[in-house]
């Protein structure tokens, strides 16, 4: 039995048992007081017609003096009935409603609906800790992709703001503390077809713990947290936390790419950005003299990476103690640090503002940050600008203030954790591309910017096996040579190809960058895609179904039914007969 | 001593010899089944069943299906006569009575499966 109709009976036996106790006085009084018939003969009331009367005079839907009218002592009874059975109908009516408004009540409905939906589960979902901002582009990027998820956050409003969000299939919500093991375990955690853990709470505390759980009790199963400090990152390493992904780091690798070739940039925003929106431009950056605004988390790194890209920078932050800090940690630096906020023009022209390249925004707090992008704009039109966005509600701000870049702390973890679960071939591929010279990034920008059509890409990886392809697959057991073109013509008109490009292929743990055409595939290859959102489907076209495979290829297609092989076979054994 | 437990007893009790003492007697003699009585273990067996609602354990789930499969009984059997005695031309007939009293004979077996839970769970609770 369920808490729920446990709950509800509980409560619900002193009422009812009022409302019986009070019908069945009422009935026998009924039938036996004596009334008096339409012939004036003394007439008893049976216990049938007596439980119909006393029922609808309780429920106040009151029919009359059914069958003959009463007699005065039928009468006086009906009055005490009528009071009694009414007050006791009304009790337990009243008891029910405010039964179903306690908060108990309701915690218990909404515990036993997420257990419900948790069991309706049939696909592999990952359970998400935390909604917040991540925790939302998370949610939502990875229910487009199809891949089920579960929200565990101590958040009322939390999870109030998952229940109105139209997505195309239900995610549960548990309002309840990641951080206690009970909790994680009823969210999902023990569940076999939980697939993974995020970690993605405001606190590096609370997601340690949450790894920690996890880790724990269920050490197989991929734990992927959020992390803003460096010790707790080698903390959670330090028992084998899958992935930690550390806002700052990222950003800053993503920025250093940026730093050694705006093509590469330009192939990170492309292949990780969100599908089918607009292209960023390219971004170049000049050789000079960098304004740094805020030299925290963020502006430490950006400072090593401006240093190691031989830019001379100067440092605008409120707090001494940094400004010690800095040069004890610097001993001999040309770089300059100034005490101030960098929203004035006169802190910032004291930085240099006319001569600078570059301004970087980077403080924990937004309306500075927009302040410095704005007066440095007024005062030096060429800069370019790199803001830190710390509140989502900020973006249409952010976005007005002609920022060329914008880091955005909870969508670039967003958009990491989102990569490491439905791609990670794709971070392999950047991975290798950081290592690439120029002439190759540019080239194969070229050819990506030919292969899709002005929006943002779709990345997917197949993998050539019995579940994700099995006509592909099972060709290739057969021995058949499949050369990668082929599953790049279009499934309809195989002179035509797709708009998608090959980027990378795994085979036995080995990449190969941009695979050739005329390579010919094996089984069990991953190999990484990019192209237009109607390519990754014909593609699957090609890997499920062995008759668009002999299309694409031009071969016969041989009959698949038995009449049909019959058919084949009788019309062959008598061309051989006649021969 | 429990006064909740007194209460609960009492009715299990109740349920089970007011039944008995209304399916005993000649099975299609009418004269020897008293409608009055009927009706006073359905009342009983009803307050017996709520005050079985509620309980979480495994006895408690025993006790709540044999009371439920009393009601059932008693209830259809106050049916059958309800139908027997006013949509029916013929009225209560010997026939029609076997019935009524057959189905009570269901429901005083279900009282007494209850009966003897209760008295096990009280034997059990003395160790």
């Amino acid at each position: 039995m369920s808490p729920v109709t446990s709950i509800i009976l509980r409560q619900m036996r002193a009422p009812l048992i009022v409302i019986v106790t009070v019908f069945s006085i009422a009935i026998l009084g009924m039938v036996l007081i004596p009334g008096i018939d339409d012939q004036g003969q003394v007439w008893r009331m049976d216990f049938f017609h007596a439980l119909y009367f006393v029922s609808f005079t309780a429920t106040t839907i009151g029919f009359g003096e059914i069958p003959y009218p009463l007699t005065d002592a039928q009468r006086l009874w009906a009055l005490i009935t009528i009071f009694f059975s009414v007050f006791g109908w009304f009790y337990a009516i009243s008891k029910i409603v405010s039964l179903i408004q306690t908060p108990l009540f309701k915690k218990a409905v909404i515990h036993s609906n997420f257990k419900r939906s948790l069991g309706q589960i049939n696909k592999k979902f990952y359970l998400i800790c935390g909604y917040g901002e991540t925790g939302q582009d998370l949610v939502d990027r990875l229910v487009k992709k199809s891949v089920n998820c579960v929200v565990i956050d101590n958040n009322h409003r939390a999870i109030e703001e998952l229940e109105v969000q139209d997505y195309i299939f239900y995610v549960p919500g548990l309002e309840a503390n990641a951080t206690t093991p009970s909790q994680l375990l009823y969210a999902g955690l023990s569940h076999e077809l939980c697939k993974g853990v995020i970690a993605v709470t405001n606190s590096d505390v609370s997601n340690l713990k949450i790894a920690i759980t996890a880790k724990l009790l269920y050490p197989e199963k991929p734990v992927i947290c959020r992390s803003e400090h460096t010790d707790f990152e080698e903390n959670m390493r330090s028992f084998n936390t899958d992935h930690t992904v550390n806002p700052y780091d990222t950003f800053a690798h993503g920025f250093a790419m940026a730093m050694k070739s705006s093509a590469l940039h330009l192939l990170n925003e492309w292949l990780t950005g969100v599908p089918d929106t607009s292209l960023s431009k390219p971004i170049s950056f000049r050789q000079g003299h960098w304004i740094l605004c805020g030299y925290g988390r963020l502006g430490q790194r950006i400072y090593s990476i401006l240093r190691q890209f031989n830019h001379s920078v100067t440092i605008i932050d409120t707090i001494t103690e940094l400004k010690e800090e800095f040069y004890q940690n610097n001993p001999g630096v040309d770089s300059e640090f100034i005490i101030g906020t960098g929203t004035d023009a006169a802190t910032l022209k004291q930085a240099g503002i006319e001569n600078a390249v570059g301004i970087v925004a980077g403080s924990d707090n937004d309306s500075n940050n927009l302040s410095a992008i704005m007066t440095a704009q007024i005062l030096n039109e060429d800069l370019l600008v790199v803001a830190r966005q710390n509140e989502m509600m900020n973006k249409a701000l952010f976005q007005a203030s002609l920022a060329d870049i914008i880091m955005h702390p909870s969508e670039i973890v967003a958009r990491r954790i989102r990569t490491l679960l439905t791609n990670p071939l794709l971070i392999d591929f950047l991975e290798e591309c950081y290592h690439q010279d120029n002439e190759w990034i540019n080239i194969t920008i070229s050819r990506l910017s030919g292969s899709i059509n002005e929006v943002i890409p779709h990345c997917w990886t197949n993998t050539l096996n019995q579940k994700e392809s099995p006509a592909i697959h099972e060709a290739l057991v057969m021995g058949r040579k499949i050369a990668l073109k082929y599953i790049l013509k279009n499934p309809v008109q195989r002179q035509e190809m797709i708009c998608c490009m090959p980027l990378m292929m795994l085979r036995n743990g080995k990449r190969y960058l941009l695979p050739d055409e005329e390579l010919i595939l094996q089984p069990n290859d991953q190999i990484l895609f990019c192209g237009i959102s109607q390519a990754e489907h014909y593609i699957s076209q090609c890997m499920h179904d062995i008759h668009t495979l002999n299309y694409v290829m031009s071969l016969k297609n041989s009959p698949d039914s038995l009449f049909g092989r019959y058919l084949l076979g009788s019309t062959k054994r008598k061309r051989r007969n006649n021969d | 001593m429990n006064l909740e437990k007194v209460i609960f007893s009492f009715f299990m009790i109740l349920a089970l010899t007011l039944n008995f003492g209304f399916f005993y007697g000649d099975v299609h003699n009418p004269d020897h089944h008293n409608i009055y009585e009927l009706y006073a273990v359905i009342v009983i067996n009803l307050i017996a069943t709520i005050l079985k609602f509620g309980d979480r354990s495994q006895l408690g789930a025993m006790l709540l299906a044999t009371s439920l499969v009393a009601n059932v009984q008693l209830i259809s059997a106050a049916i059958v006569w309800a139908v027997a005695s006013h949509m029916q031309a013929a009225g209560v007939t010997e026939a029609t009575m076997a019935t009524i009293v057959s189905l009570s004979g269901g429901a005083v077996l279900a009282n007494i499966i209850s009966v003897i839970l209760l008295v096990l769970e009280s034997s059990y609770l003395r160790h």
